[in-house]
């Protein structure tokens, strides 16, 4: 299993390092979001955006892997590359676990890309003890989003609306994670919470991910089709 | 005994205890002594509907998980029928909320994490009609509706949950786990109002997947003679 599955990481790896465009268009799609929250918040330059700051930084990133969900099933559809994967004799949670590492991977490229912009822009205090603690906000909140993401993205490019189904489907699931994820998030950048403050909330981003994580592994036989 | 279950008497059970429940609520049970007062009423049928929505869903999750096991065009139409009252009743609590806290905060709305909740479970389960709507294929259709009937019912405590990490909400917490909250003659004009509105979801349930039925049978017919 530990093999094929790095071999489906290493050719969704490959394919998006050749072409590039998922990551280039999830890029681009992170900062001008960036520069369109500047000018609808930012009223003047004085304004204090920091109480806003976890929202705009979660609501950019769900919506940019939405675009990168879509992309990296649409794909596999268009060149029947998932009937090839199908074919061979992998188990589909194998699939899965593939595909949402790859989608995972995708994603912390384009934090690693954004967050100091982000930053820049934004975010008026020194956040660098506390970075430990973002960094693990963020990798919990990326695990539920591709989890559940995947297996949601999974069904969508099996039915007739494609890339029209996914945020409908995806956005009320992932309401919790965006809650949690925002206020953590703020409250990093705004005071600098230790980490018995966010306990709860880093409790909760682990729990929704093994949920998930388990709910996703037992339904995705179904969800990917015959 | 076939009768006394019969769908006609479901409904007029159902009928009797929303009546009765109402009546106790208003002529029985006393007016609420804190700031509310008349307007906790509502709370008779507001909290019943809200009980009620979730067992639909929670209807909706077995029946999936039931389907996913052995694929059966009946879980499938019970899976759907449930989905389809939940949001019906889902629908009824924003409304009858947003009736109380028009009445006891001066607000039409109010981000109150109970409230907030349900309106997430609207969106949710509006997507699984969504989702339906997309899917030609029948079985394929049925497979994908209750793969994503299980994550929406695990979804929805969740959800609840995360909205506790916003601040505090106005909304009563009238049952706690140890205490009901309420007086002998409230809480008697609750368990009626619930008791019927269950009643009236199991009776609308079987009316639903009857017709739902019905309507495949007429589909394969019409299929078979070509039509």
């Amino acid at each position: 299993m530990g093999r094929q599955f790095l071999a489906i990481l290493r050719k969704d790896l490959i394919r998006e390092l050749r072409t590039r465009e998922m990551l280039v268009s999830m890029f681009l799609f992170v900062m001008l979001a960036l520069v369109i929250f500047h000018y609808a918040f930012g009223v003047d330059d004085e304004a204090d955006l920091t109480s806003l700051t976890g929202g705009m930084l979660w609501v950019t990133f769900v919506f940019a892997v939405l675009l990168g969900l879509n992309r990296s099933f649409a794909q596999e559809k268009d060149e029947q590359c998932l009937d090839g994967l199908l074919l061979c004799p992998v188990d589909r949670v194998t699939i899965f676990l593939a595909k949402a590492a790859g989608n995972l991977v995708f994603l912390l490229i384009i934090q690693a890309v954004s967050v100091p912009v982000f930053t820049l822009f934004f975010v008026e205090r020194s956040y660098l003890p506390d970075l430990g603690l973002f960094i693990l906000v963020l990798l919990l909140a990326d695990l539920g989003i591709c989890t559940l993401g995947t297996l949601l993205a999974t069904i969508s490019m099996n039915t007739r609306a494609r890339d029209l189904l996914l945020p409908i489907v995806f956005l009320p699931l992932i309401v919790p994670v965006l809650i949690a994820a925002t206020s953590a998030t703020t409250a990093i950048f705004a005071e600098g919470a230790d980490l018995g403050a966010l306990l709860g909330r880093l409790g909760f981003l682990a729990a929704f991910d093994a949920v998930f994580l388990v709910a996703a592994y037992g339904t995705y036989d179904f969800a990917i089709g015959e | 005994m076939k009768k006394l279950v019969s769908a006609p008497a479901l409904f007029a059970y159902a009928g009797a205890l929303l009546v009765a429940g109402l009546l106790l609520g208003f002529y029985y049970a006393p007016t609420d002594a804190s700031s509310m007062g008349y307007s906790q009423k509502i709370f008779y049928y507001h909290a019943p509907i809200a009980e009620t929505a979730l067992v639909a869903f929670g209807i909706a999750f077995v029946a999936a998980i039931l389907y996913l096991r052995d694929p059966q065009p009946k879980w499938d139409r019970l899976g759907y029928a449930s989905v389809r009252l939940g949001l019906l009743f889902s629908l009824l609590v924003m409304a009858t909320g947003m009736i109380w806290g028009k009445a006891a905060w001066d607000a039409w709305w109010a981000w109150e994490p109970r409230l907030t909740t349900f309106l997430i479970v609207c969106f949710l389960y509006a997507a699984y009609f969504v989702l339906r709507q997309v899917v030609e294929e029948e079985s394929r259709r049925a497979t994908f509706a209750a793969v994503f009937a299980i994550v929406a019912f695990i979804d929805v405590p969740i959800t609840f949950f995360a909205i506790r990490f916003m601040p505090e909400g106005l909304h009563p917490a009238v049952i706690t786990a140890t205490d009901t909250g309420m007086e002998g003659s409230m809480f008697l004009s609750f368990v009626i109002s619930m008791a019927g509105m269950t009643l009236l979801l199991v009776a609308l349930l079987r009316a639903d997947v009857a017709a739902e039925r019905l309507r495949d049978e007429i589909a394969d017919l019409k299929t078979r003679i070509g039509g």
